[in-house]
């Protein structure tokens, strides 16, 4: 609707449902916790194997919100210095999640090495473009092969703008197909009910 | 000898995937520690969103919003540190903020590090608006009545007593913003619901992860120009002609996409070895 | 002779004074003409369009200035200048249907925004100055007010072809009803679901279902649950194992529902448990992590992947092929599609997570709308042809006619 009608009216009501959502979310979050703590709770009531690690979510759960509680939320304090939250954030949560990212690195090498086979001529089409690409984003390829960074560059550009494109074109039809079955009812199988 | 041959083929074919880590690991390692500053060729869309900045008169306000969490800080946190500084350089008024809430502890402290190096000042050269949560609800909000959506800055201050929103009242009022991306929420809702109702300049930072998915955006026009990664940061780096994380990163890049690349090649030499030998034992 | 010489000098006088008579007239200068003050259509108000008709000597030398006031009495204020080569209605992105102005006059929107605010409902009185810096002109005022519109002109097409598209939905829907056996083509992903569930009862292990990193307001986390309900038939029909963890609350009561009515269904309530969907937490990496472990801990024989998703999904493909279980993705993720494509058995590639359910259920509905969709692309592909033909003859002709045709399929934003 926000597309067709540019009233303050309607931006008023996405913003009243958006706000809506919200409100629902934190109560649904109510209902994440309890699932998480009676998941976690049964497992070290039945002393399950592995047990021990709902303990240390569970002592990671109560540390973090004591030192958030402690520090109301905030990294530093008035004098600039780390809170307990914030020395929670910048030393536990920031390197555990930078270590979890960079992980990419070393799976996407042994995916490449695992996957990049030349099977097929579109298995190897697929692997002279991957070979180009990572060729030409970096400044030793293109130090070495001045032209590389061109391909790529084009490759990105053209051919991967166009593929994306056509991908997009039948996501957004097939979305827009859901949406139309969700309005008029005829889908209602994501609300746990059975087809019209 | 065949088995033999045979039986290495496959066990090169068939490598335990630790031994790629161990390369990988060093092939990062090796770089960091001796760097040797290969050359950086400057892309058209980093140096669109440079150009960009460069067109600005001073005093025209810029819009950063570090959507970005502590996982892609390493790639997208060096972007932020070169917009800041170009900004900072160029007199601009700067607002901050960030659309993802593991994200504010981050986005603070570069914002405040940076002001800090280049003698700015809090409220009146740039604030740091922090959180809100709604995520694309919070863009339409600001598009509306930004000091509706952020009454008082990270730090309390009502946005009204600050020097540096003095015009702002809206999105309208922003001449550049730039959203610095991981996920979602980011590019695609800055477009969707900023840009595209409330007609300000958009550029965007990203992963290299995510860089590729937006180059549609890029080439429609929907976005003025990308900052790509860890490789895009280090273009940005280049063009202000200051030498930071991302320029140093860049040799362990190039190092670890060859070896890729050398991996691919060598497993593809076995898989054409162990296909002959297939078929020669099918023939004899 | 006298009276030729005469003749001749009286001609070369005239030859030459006359471009100077017209510097003369020039130089008193002309008010714009035509000029027209309206509010802005198709916006959401605080903004109103100028239109005047763009003179023969306009050039960036001369400068156009807007002033606007309260009363027609002024006091006026400056609030635009600009040079007479800027601000056309050609620069402006509008079809043809909804041009206010000729192409080549000028047009300016004034909009609220830094120093000048405009409130919708209140009258402005805005004259147009012309000024070639020794002399200016200006307009007589004129009132106007602005005001929100509750219809984009603009996007008329767009909505036009929304409702073409919806009734051929609907007619497919129809359509299929009346003849439920139509064709659909073979998804390899897909066959496998049976294949998979099959091994996993064999081998004694459960089957891992993921929704995806979104929220259900995502189309694909909607289709990823839809797909669950026939997933979690099958498993209860082989009374096999089913592990489906979560990073939105709201995901997974849905989740919970579906997968107990998949149960009811099939005639297994008794084998339903409600801690086969459960929440870890909405942290994208920490869920990686969790999720991660489950595959190594309960080595799962099959996993699905489908939904939305980000950068985990290499993470938690590359996991699931560590773990030994056969993998089948889905997602309309463009830029996470390469990674599941390297690691995974069988990938759903975009619109297939869509098709999905339709495949699966062979439900006269659903496969109806896939026949709509094929509809839908058949048209879109028609117009990027007519599209480029149109540019591309438009390009070598020199002419905008066809313009009128190919701006029916463009997007006015």
């Amino acid at each position: 609707m926000q597309y067709y009608v540019p009233h303050p009216a309607s931006e008023a009501l996405l913003t009243s449902a958006s706000n809506w959502m919200i409100i629902i979310g934190g109560f649904a979050l109510i209902l994440g916790l309890v699932s998480l703590i009676q998941l976690h709770m049964n497992r070290i009531q039945r002393n399950v194997e592995g047990w021990g690690y709902s303990g240390v979510l569970f002592a990671a759960m109560f540390v973090m919100v004591i030192a958030g509680i402690l520090a109301g939320g905030e990294n530093l304090d008035s004098e600039r210095e780390l809170t307990g939250y914030g020395w929670t954030y910048s030393y536990a949560m920031v390197p555990l999640q930078g270590t979890m990212f960079s992980l990419l690195a070393f799976f996407v090498a042994s995916a490449a090495y695992r996957a990049f086979r030349a099977r097929t001529k579109e298995a190897a089409l697929l692997l002279v473009a991957a070979i180009l690409m990572m060729w030409g984003r970096v400044p030793l390829g293109e130090y070495l092969w001045a032209f590389s960074g061109d391909i790529a560059q084009w490759i990105l550009n053209v051919i991967n703008s166009s593929v994306r494109r056509a991908i997009l074109i039948g996501v957004s039809l097939g979305m827009i197909a859901l949406s139309i079955k969700i309005i008029f009812g005829i889908e209602r199988m994501y609300l746990g009910g059975k087809k019209e | 000898m065949k088995p033999s041959n045979h039986s290495i083929v496959s066990m090169m074919l068939t490598i335990d995937r630790r031994y790629i880590f161990v390369l990988i690991a060093l092939a990062t390692l090796i770089p960091l520690l001796n760097p040797i500053n290969l050359p950086i060729v400057i892309s058209p869309e980093v140096r669109a969103v440079y150009d960009h900045m460069e067109s600005l008169p001073e005093g025209a306000v810029f819009l950063l919003s570090m959507d970005f969490d502590p996982a892609s800080k390493p790639e997208v946190y060096p972007q932020a540190i070169s917009l800041l500084r170009h900004a900072f350089k160029k007199n601009m008024k700067v607002i901050g903020m960030t659309l993802v809430v593991t994200g504010t502890g981050m986005a603070e402290e570069v914002i405040a590090t940076v002001a800090e190096d280049m003698g700015k000042i809090n409220g009146i050269d740039y604030t740091f608006l922090g959180w809100r949560p709604g995520a694309s609800a919070v863009i339409l909000s600001m598009g509306q009545d930004l000091a509706g959506t952020f009454p008082q800055d990270h730090y309390g201050t009502p946005i009204d007593e600050l020097f540096v929103m003095e015009h702002v009242k809206t999105l309208r009022d922003v001449d550049y913003a730039v959203s610095l991306a991981a996920g979602f929420p980011g590019i695609d809702e800055w477009y969707i619901y900023g840009k595209d109702k409330y007609q300000f300049e958009l550029g965007g930072g990203s992963t290299a992860v995510m860089a590729p998915g937006l180059y549609p955006r890029l080439r429609g026009g929907q976005i003025n120009g990308l900052i790509g990664g860890l490789r895009g940061a280090a273009e940005y780096e280049k063009l202000l002609d200051q030498s930071g994380k991302a320029m140093a990163g860049m040799d362990a890049q190039s190092a670890t996409h060859f070896v890729i690349i050398v991996l691919v090649i060598l497993c593809n030499v076995f898989y054409a070895i162990s296909r002959q030998q297939k078929r020669g034992w099918r023939r004899t | 002779m006298c009276k030729r010489i005469v003749s001749f000098v009286f001609t070369v006088v005239v030859m030459f004074l006359s471009p100077l008579a017209s510097v003369v007239v020039q130089a008193q200068l002309q008010p714009p003409q035509d000029f027209r003050v309206m509010d802005t259509p198709n916006d959401g108000g605080r903004s109103l369009t100028l239109g005047w008709r763009a003179s023969t000597f306009d050039g960036p030398s001369l400068q156009y200035r807007v002033l606007i006031a309260m009363a027609v009495e002024g006091p006026y204020q400056e609030v635009a200048a600009f040079s007479n080569n800027q601000h056309f209605q050609k620069d402006t992105k509008s079809p043809w249907w909804a041009h206010l102005f000729e192409q080549n006059n000028h047009r300016f929107d004034l909009k609220s925004g830094g120093q000048l605010m405009l409130s919708d409902g209140t009258p402005y009185w805005v004259k147009l100055v012309i000024d070639n810096g020794m002399d200016s002109s200006e307009t007589q005022p004129l009132s106007a007010t602005s005001f929100p519109n509750f219809f984009n002109w603009a996007q008329a097409n767009n909505l036009l072809l929304l409702i073409l598209f919806t009734v051929a939905v609907l007619f497919s829907i129809l359509r299929a009803r009346k003849n439920p056996h139509g064709f659909l083509r073979r998804i390899e992903g897909l066959d496998a679901v049976e294949e998979a569930i099959g091994r996993a009862t064999e081998m004694g292990k459960p089957i891992l279902y993921l929704t995806g990193s979104a929220a259900m307001d995502n189309p694909s986390t909607i289709a990823a649950t839809v797909v669950l309900s026939e997933v979690a038939k099958k498993v209860s029909a082989y009374e096999a194992g089913l592990i489906v963890p979560h990073r939105d609350p709201i995901v997974l009561a849905i989740c919970q529902e579906i997968t107990k009515e998949a149960y009811t269904q099939t005639g297994h309530p008794d084998a339903y448990k409600t801690e086969m969907n459960f929440y870890i937490t909405d942290d994208q990496f920490s869920y990686t992590a969790a999720v991660q472990g489950i595959m190594l801990r309960e080595r799962p024989a099959a996993i699905f992947m489908l939904g939305y998703y980000y950068a985990e999904s290499l993470l938690l493909a590359e996991t699931g092929h560590e773990a030994g279980a056969i993998q089948i993705a889905g997602t309309d993720a463009d830029h996470q599609l390469p990674f599941f494509f390297i690691a995974c058995d069988y990938t759903l590639m975009g619109e297939e997570l869509y098709a999905a359910s339709a495949y699966l259920s062979r439900e006269p509905v659903m496969v109806g709308t896939l026949r709509a969709q094929d509809m839908g692309k058949a048209v879109l592909l028609g117009a990027l042809i007519l599209g480029v033909a149109i540019s591309t003859i438009g390009e070598i002709f020199q002419t905008e006619t066809l313009m009128y045709v190919a701006q029916v399929f463009y997007d006015f934003k």
